[in-house]
């Protein structure tokens, strides 16, 4: 079976600075998988690789069978591989409403624009009070609703969710996690970034711990090391 | 001395009228792009002269010779995008170096200018012919279609901008490109647009004031200067605030040659400038 999503070998890095050294995961149909591991070791870089921001050095990434290694951002997001940033404003001057009417910007996303419209007012009820706010005035974790707002807007085949709890209070914490694990019951396949592992184990079939560069370890959700090990993972005691 | 007041005041509103129509130009290229086009005025040149050559030279007509000059200089827009432009994106010194390559176009436009039509003065057919009167002071049918036409012109940009699809996908380009590709925009087309858009709006300007005035491989400097005053005064990026600041520094120009006269004009203009940037660094109807 071919894999939805297949990432061969990728380098890349900014400047003359190496970042990736040679990742490799895939994702099969019908899954989710999240990325998991220290700040500064490639996770954001990966995910801007995938989603055509930035250009790799080498390497193959394949979505749906069709390489898209150099395709241009805007291309990607039109056959519905979508990647939600961590929540940073994302037009500020623009209010609330209008950017996700703007979201719904490529054909197949302008097709469902009304109902999908309807389902992120429904998962995220705050947005839907603020609609005429501009988002340069949104709370934090308004922002990152807004962000995976506009993604889904985007009518995506497979979604990419960057660190969608990141600096959030517990309580907003709490209101992400419970969105995100409706995305996930929709059917949407996930590729989540986190640093919470025990909050991946309940959403994806496998997590990928990205360390150095590279891919230090796979892991099953159904086979998962408790967490004292997965702390090990991240502070090298294990291989040390 | 009332006629002199409403001459003034019409004086200062066609003034205000081309400065604002110049001006949303620029500021529509700034707030995409982050570049300031220094061949924005050779472009209305550009604008104005074909306009006259397809107009009058070729006989074809005020209307198809007006068409003529705008898209000219829109095709003309999207190549200097393309070659002078385009390849210095995400270059740490962008801003600069797009400085000079803009200028390099502008120096290309009107010296080519002056080698294809000479420097012999002309002038464009008028779309209105006649003058009317409004309270006392006469104005031909021409300025006054200029006057009525502009706001007209700023309201239809302004629609297009927060209405459209398309215009808003420019103003999401200007505030944030790597979000902006990652909802599907294309970033590069988005450039395009604002370019071709900007120079449209520089032939339009270009083919009214060649109407009005004579036309010269230099008729867009000058009132590029305005523009760039306009444009700052106004506080960089808004749309509102640039049509705003078009029309003060209209009737302030219109006042100053009346009561200091033409000389001392452009220098007061710049001093206000600096002034009001000196208090409000955002401009004067900037917001933060």
């Amino acid at each position: 079976m071919s894999a939805f999503l297949d990432v061969e070998n990728l380098h890349a890095g900014y400047g003359t600075v190496p970042v990736l050294r040679g990742v490799s995961i895939r994702l099969d149909q019908g899954e989710s998988i999240g990325l998991f591991g220290p700040n500064g070791h490639g996770k954001t870089t990966l995910l801007r690789c995938i989603s055509g921001l930035l250009p790799s050095s080498q390497g193959t990434i394949r979505f749906d069978g069709v390489e898209i290694t150099k395709t241009r951002p805007s291309d990607i997001v039109a056959q519905g591989l979508v990647h939600a940033q961590q929540g940073n404003t994302l037009f500020g001057d623009m209010g609330v409403a209008e950017t996700l009417a703007l979201s719904a910007f490529v054909p197949r996303a302008r097709k469902t624009s009304t109902e999908t419209l309807e389902y992120v007012y429904e998962l995220f009820p705050r947005l839907a009070e603020r609609r005429k706010q501009l988002a340069k005035t949104l709370s934090g974790g308004e922002r990152q609703m807004l962000s995976i707002g506009c993604a889904l807007m985007c009518n995506p085949r497979l979604l990419i969710l960057d660190e969608p709890t990141l600096g959030l209070s517990p309580k907003l914490k709490q209101e992400l996690c419970d969105a995100t694990a409706k995305i996930a019951a929709r059917g949407i396949p996930l590729i989540i970034v986190e640093q919470d592992v025990d909050f991946l184990l309940t959403l994806t079939d496998r997590l990928y711990l990205i360390d150095h560069g590279t891919v230090e370890r796979e892991i099953a959700a159904d086979n998962a090391p408790d967490h004292a090990e997965i702390v090990k993972m991240y502070f090298g005691a294990e291989d040390a | 001395m009332m006629d002199t007041v409403i001459a003034t005041l019409i004086s200062g509103l066609l003034l205000g009228s081309l400065y604002a129509m110049m001006a949303s130009g620029l500021s529509l290229v700034w707030t995409t792009l982050g570049v300031f086009n220094f061949s924005h005025g050779a472009l209305m040149m550009l604008g104005a002269f074909v306009a006259w050559t397809v107009g009058e030279g070729a006989g074809l007509g005020v209307w198809i010779g007006s068409f003529s000059g705008i898209a000219a200089a829109m095709v003309a827009g999207v190549i200097i995008e393309y070659f002078l432009v385009r390849p210095f994106y995400g270059s740490r010194n962008m801003l600069l170096v797009t400085v000079m390559t803009t200028l390099a176009a502008m120096i290309i436009i009107e010296k080519g200018a002056q080698i294809i039509w000479g420097s012999r003065l002309k002038q464009s057919p008028r779309l209105f012919e006649g003058d009317i009167s409004i309270g006392g002071a006469i104005i031909s049918r021409q300025e006054a279609f200029i006057i009525v036409l502009a706001p007209l012109v700023l309201f239809a940009i302004w629609r297009f901008a927060t209405v459209t699809a398309t215009g808003r996908s420019l103003r999401a380009v200007g505030q944030n490109q790597d979000a902006a590709a990652l909802i599907g925009i294309n970033v590069n087309r988005a450039f395009s647009i604002a370019f071709a858009l900007s120079a449209g709006l520089a032939g339009l300007t270009g083919v009214l004031l060649g109407s009005i005035r004579f036309i010269t491989p230099s008729l867009g400097a000058e009132p590029l200067t305005k523009a760039m005053i306009v444009v700052i005064f106004g506080g960089l990026g808004s749309m509102g605030a640039t049509a705003g600041a078009a029309y003060v520094i209209g009737f302030l120009e219109a006042f100053l040659i009346l009561w200091l006269g033409l000389y001392w004009t452009p220098f007061i203009l710049f001093v206000v400038m600096i002034t009001v940037l000196i208090l409000r660094p955002n401009g004067l109807f900037g917001r933060k």
